[in-house]
């Protein structure tokens, strides 16, 4: 009998490879492969149970269905926060391919720019995003941008600016709830105690990080630590009674935008006390 | 279709004689006038007349005062080198070539229509790009290769001979690159290379457009008159790997710094074909565009995605290929 299922594992892995090589496999119009996505499955879930032990709370402010926003905070240099958003999410049964906005700094690197694409990772565009939400998807947003992922250990967990609230424009414009998330944990992952200005220059990098293991152990410096993680998704803000046209309103869109930091900040002060500790 | 008498620019390339074909074969349509520098390859259907005639000369003018057509199609706008249109005259051709084609256009009564043949190059192809171009992004796009220049310096001509004749409807076909197997551009070049060049570690979306449905975009703003630009493409893009996979074509990964001498060195040698700059940053980064326009506007719906449309070129290379061996035995 074991015997039996092993073959039609076996089977089953050889059609996937034939007919992935075959090249008849689906992508979408944004180049999000979906056979991929699932294929990552075990090793995200073994990042979520095991490594980063996270709890997930709120998953149920997240619609089923149609146009959402969902705004987080944002750390860790590489987006294992959207991967670890998705994952919670999944687990609370909701079962969407959430897309991602992602500094489009990193659509110019091989290899990453393929890995984040095929994984719902779309270049952070107003244009991208707009699109996406009249498409209906669930797209996440990190408005803090490399200046979240790019601050020093010292500065953990205090939200930055939210940029110009290009975030709030487009969920006025389209009608979208805004979902705040906070991420607790994804700070510990790469502490950064300083950066190196003069090999950012060199690659065109928003900034290059030092860590306690990178560049130090090269590839290996790559790996994150295992802090604990907090994913909370908090009600969502409906802007609709507003109308589209607020969107053109400065005055009104960095006061949402500012209420919307610091009702995140606020979610993330209370998940670090509910933590317990970084790596317990 | 009220226009009765059409002219045509280009009518001897590889898609000009099958746009006056369709064209011709419209009820609607009383007469085709189609004009190029080279004699087209095979004789064009009835009711279309050939007229051979230099673009960038002033001759043009008595030409379109003859004909006095209703709706001029400029289709002749080359990206790369073909027989009879060398690399050195491509920007005379494009650039001279319309802005003299509109000089003539604004002195010819009864015309209500002149639809540009233009291109999605115009956009170019960067890693920072919008995933879906709209048509006013056209403008704060850098100009970066030589056919993105001329599609823009063109396109501005006409935009502005579209401001002093309000009463002449102007349309400008962007179109995404073209694949048909009749064509013998720098992607249908590769659609037949033993091994595609591409860069290592990217992966670029791609967005096409078959040639039959170039056509019938043509046919269509001819059919409804709309102002401005409209992009032109099939439905949804196929990553770089996945085209090349159901091709069944083998990719040789190159790092990008390297890329460019070593392409060149492997063209020389005969083993992949030769590829120009715009080409070289469409394999690297791709490109989408935003066709609303095309559906809301123009009424056009392509009838093959780009998915469809690149298996149907590869079915044909195919049957081309089988035949050629069948007839060798």
């Amino acid at each position: 009998m074991i015997g039996l299922g092993v073959l039609k594992d076996f089977k089953r892995a050889l059609d996937l490879a034939g007919h992935r090589l075959r090249g008849e496999y689906d992508e979408d119009e944004w180049g999000f492969d979906p056979e991929l996505a699932a294929a990552l499955e075990p090793l995200t879930s073994f990042l979520y149970d095991t490594w980063w032990r996270v709890t997930a709370t709120g998953t149920e402010h997240v619609p089923a269905e149609g146009r959402a926003l969902i705004v987080a905070n944002h750390a860790g240099v590489l987006p294992w926060d959207a991967a670890m958003m998705a994952v919670a999410l999944r687990r609370g049964g909701i079962d969407r391919a959430p897309r991602f906005l992602v500094l489009d700094w990193a659509f110019g690197l091989p290899w990453a720019s393929v890995a984040i694409r095929r994984n719902g990772g779309v270049p952070a565009s107003p244009y991208n995003a707009l699109r996406l939400l009249r498409q209906d998807h669930l797209v996440m947003v990190f408005p803090e941008g490399a200046k979240g992922v790019g601050k020093p250990w010292s500065e953990r967990y205090r939200l930055q600016r939210f940029g110009r609230g290009g975030f709030v424009e487009l969920a006025l414009r389209t009608g979208a709830p805004i979902i705040p998330c906070a991420v607790v944990g994804s700070e510990e992952i790469y502490p950064k105690l300083g950066e190196i200005p003069g090999v950012a220059r060199l690659l065109g990098a928003p900034y290059f990080p030092v860590t306690p293991t990178f560049p130090l152990l090269g590839p290996f410096g790559t790996i994150p630590l295992p802090s604990r993680w907090r994913i909370a998704y908090g009600e969502p803000i409906d802007l609709r009674g507003l109308g589209p046209g607020a969107a053109d309103d400065r005055a009104t869109v960095l006061e949402i935008a500012e209420d919307v930091r610091e009702r995140i900040q606020g979610m993330v002060y209370d998940n670090l006390i509910e933590r317990q500790g970084a790596f317990r | 279709m009220s226009a009765r008498r059409v002219l045509i620019t280009g009518v001897s390339g590889p898609l000009g004689a099958r746009l006056a074909a369709r064209l011709s074969a419209d009820p609607g349509v009383e007469h085709v006038v189609g004009i190029d520098t080279r004699r087209p390859p095979a004789p064009l259907a009835d009711r279309i007349t050939f007229v051979e005639a230099d673009l960038r000369r002033g001759e043009l003018a008595a030409i379109l005062r003859v004909a006095a057509p209703h709706v001029v199609i400029h289709h002749d706008i080359t990206q790369f080198p073909e027989p009879g249109r060398s690399r050195g005259h491509l920007h005379d051709l494009n650039v001279i070539g319309t802005l003299q084609l509109l000089a003539a256009c604004g002195e010819v009564t009864g015309l209500r229509q002149i639809v540009v043949r233009s291109s999605a190059a115009i956009y170019g192809s960067a890693p920072d790009a919008p995933a879906f171009f709209t048509e006013d992004l056209a403008r704060s796009a850098t100009l970066r290769t030589r056919f993105q220049r001329d599609v823009a310096e063109l396109e501005r001509l006409v935009d502005a001979f579209a401001r002093r004749h309000p009463a002449i409807v102007c349309t400008a076909l962007r179109l995404q690159p073209v694949i048909g197997t009749a064509l013998d551009t720098p992607i249908m070049n590769l659609f037949r290379a033993p091994v595609v060049p591409t860069f290592l570690g990217f992966d670029p979306r791609l967005q096409l457009l078959l040639d039959e449905d170039a056509l019938g975009a043509l046919v269509a703003a001819v059919r409804v008159p709309v102002r401005g630009p409209v992009n032109v493409a099939a439905d949804g893009t196929v990553s770089l790997a996945r085209m090349l996979r159901r091709l069944r074509k083998r990719a040789l990964p190159i790092a990008s710094p390297v890329y460019g001498p070593a392409v060149r060195a492997l063209a020389r040698a005969g083993v992949v074909p030769a590829v120009d700059d715009d080409v070289v940053s469409y394999l690297r980064f791709g490109r989408g565009v935003d066709t609303t326009r095309m559906r809301a506007e123009l009424r056009f719906v392509p009838a093959c995605t780009t998915v469809e449309a690149i298996d149907a070129v590869a079915d044909r290379l195919r049957a081309e290929r089988d035949g050629h061996t069948e007839a060798a035995a």
